[in-house]
């Protein structure tokens, strides 16, 4: 794993989030790709298990300083699930793209209502249609997330066409 | 050089020193995984405004790839058009003329009165501290702003926040260059207010998704959609009630008929923002 350029590519992908992806949000309720949530996915398919976990609480950590968010609770979701899926890929291949979308609709799913859950737990108060927002950028991400993975690849310097199981 | 128990040196490359070093710091999955949650834990429960620190770091450090894609994001919206309001020129005025109605209705109260008390005109008193919007959060879970403003400007909490002449929110966190603003459409943000000309206070709460609910009103006043929605003067933070937002819809309450149901929306464009006005009352000379 090639760390610095990790490093890089989280910190731009963090300020793209931040920023310059109002663009492309869609509904009144703003909904916008997720792409670290992309991120997650990419490293829990294409790393091994213990760079999964690292990567999965790095890109968790980062989710929670650039959104407005109870500290922590992206943390603790995206490692969690990242964590999961990186155990989850060593059972069963995630190759096509519509698995991929899969995935990243499930895993953005549960890291949303897990993250909810944790703020809720930390006495922070939310909006009423909290669930359709979650479901809504799970599946925006889904939809874009796959065609991400390729110049992430290409970034990381990762060989997506070979597959294997670590 | 790896000097063996026999007494032989051998000479070690840098690759092979590496190696050695991964293997005495080898740690399993199981454990890594553990530290990592306990790390999330720790940032969890800590206090927030320890853990604020790290979003605040994030904003100054990258304020100014956040200011460029933030401005290219308001550039390309300016093209799209948002049902409800109108153009941003057209919306200020009509906000400048809520806030003159209000100020009149208030002279006219006075007279009824035949008070004599010091007349209070708008913000005179007050001084305006103009703010770099930095980073906006809304529609999400939480509706905030982070704006970049110096501490030394006499920023502190509960000062409320103005733009296009209507109140947005309140300062909620400051820190050495920057400052949250909590919006009033914040699930967390709770204001004092009061409809058109009824002259009862009840209290606001945001609901997320640009808009805000005010509850706990019998349906014996007469409220229209429409209506304005006034911030009532809070002393020390706000001298004059200011115009807040509008009544976007009104239905019986679902658990109550006796009340209203009221949700209320901004009278700017908060997406659209790039640059807020602080209120500070009372300013240190």
């Amino acid at each position: 794993m090639r760390w610095l350029r990790f490093a890089v590519f989280i910190l731009i992908v963090t300020v793209l989030q931040a920023s310059l992806l109002d663009i492309v949000a869609v509904t009144k309720l703003n909904i916008r790709p997720n792409l670290l949530l992309t991120l997650l996915v990419f490293f829990a398919i294409y790393c091994n298990t213990t760079d999964a976990i690292i990567t999965s609480f790095a890109i968790g950590f980062v989710a929670d300083i650039s959104i407005a968010s109870a500290m922590g609770s992206q943390t603790i979701s995206f490692g969690l699930f990242g964590t999961a899926l990186a155990y989850l890929h060593r059972v069963i291949a995630i190759r096509k793209m519509p698995y991929q979308s899969l995935a990243i609709f499930i895993t953005g799913s549960l890291i949303g209502a897990l993250a909810h859950l944790l703020a809720l737990l930390k006495g922070q108060a939310a909006i009423s249609n909290i669930y359709t927002v979650i479901l809504g950028t799970a599946l925006y991400s889904a939809i874009v997330g796959p065609f991400l993975f390729l110049p992430a690849a290409w970034w990381m310097r990762i060989k997506t066409h070979r597959f294997s199981r670590h | 050089m790896v000097k063996w128990s026999n007494g032989y040196q051998l000479p070690i490359t840098s690759y092979q020193l590496l190696i050695m070093a991964r293997k005495l710091i080898r740690v399993s999955r199981r454990m890594l995984f553990t530290w990592f949650m306990l790390a999330g834990f720790i940032l969890l429960f800590a206090p927030q405004n320890l853990t604020n620190n790290f979003q605040f770091a994030f904003a100054s450090l990258f304020r100014w790839p956040l200011a460029v894609g933030r401005n290219i994001s308001l550039f390309t919206r300016t093209w799209q058009s948002r049902p409800g309001i109108t153009n941003r020129r057209e919306s200020e005025y009509e906000n400048y003329i809520a806030n003159l109605t209000e100020q009149l209705h208030s002279e006219r109260q006075l007279v009824e009165k035949l008070t004599r008390m010091r007349k209070r005109f708008g913000l005179q008193g007050a001084d305006l501290i103009p703010a770099d919007v930095v980073t906006a959060s809304i529609g999400g879970a939480h509706s905030e702003l982070i704006i970049y403003c110096r501490k030394e400007h006499g920023l502190a909490k509960g000062q409320f926040v103005l733009e296009d002449n209507s109140i947005i929110g309140t300062i909620s966190d400051v820190w050495a260059r920057n400052a949250k603003v909590r919006l009033f459409t914040d699930p967390a943000s709770k204001i004092a207010v009061r409809i058109g000309k009824l002259n009862i206070d009840r209290v606001m709460q945001g609901s997320g998704n640009d808009s805000a609910k005010i509850s706990q009103l019998s349906t014996k006043h007469n409220i229209k959609v429409g209506d304005h929605v006034l911030a009532r003067k809070k002393p020390g933070f706000l001298d004059t009630s200011l115009i807040i937002g509008t009544v976007a819809t009104c239905t019986w309450d679902k658990q109550n008929p006796l009340l209203w149901d009221i949700t209320v929306k901004p009278v700017c464009d908060i997406e659209r923002l790039n640059s807020v006005t602080v209120i500070i009352m009372n300013p240190q000379e």
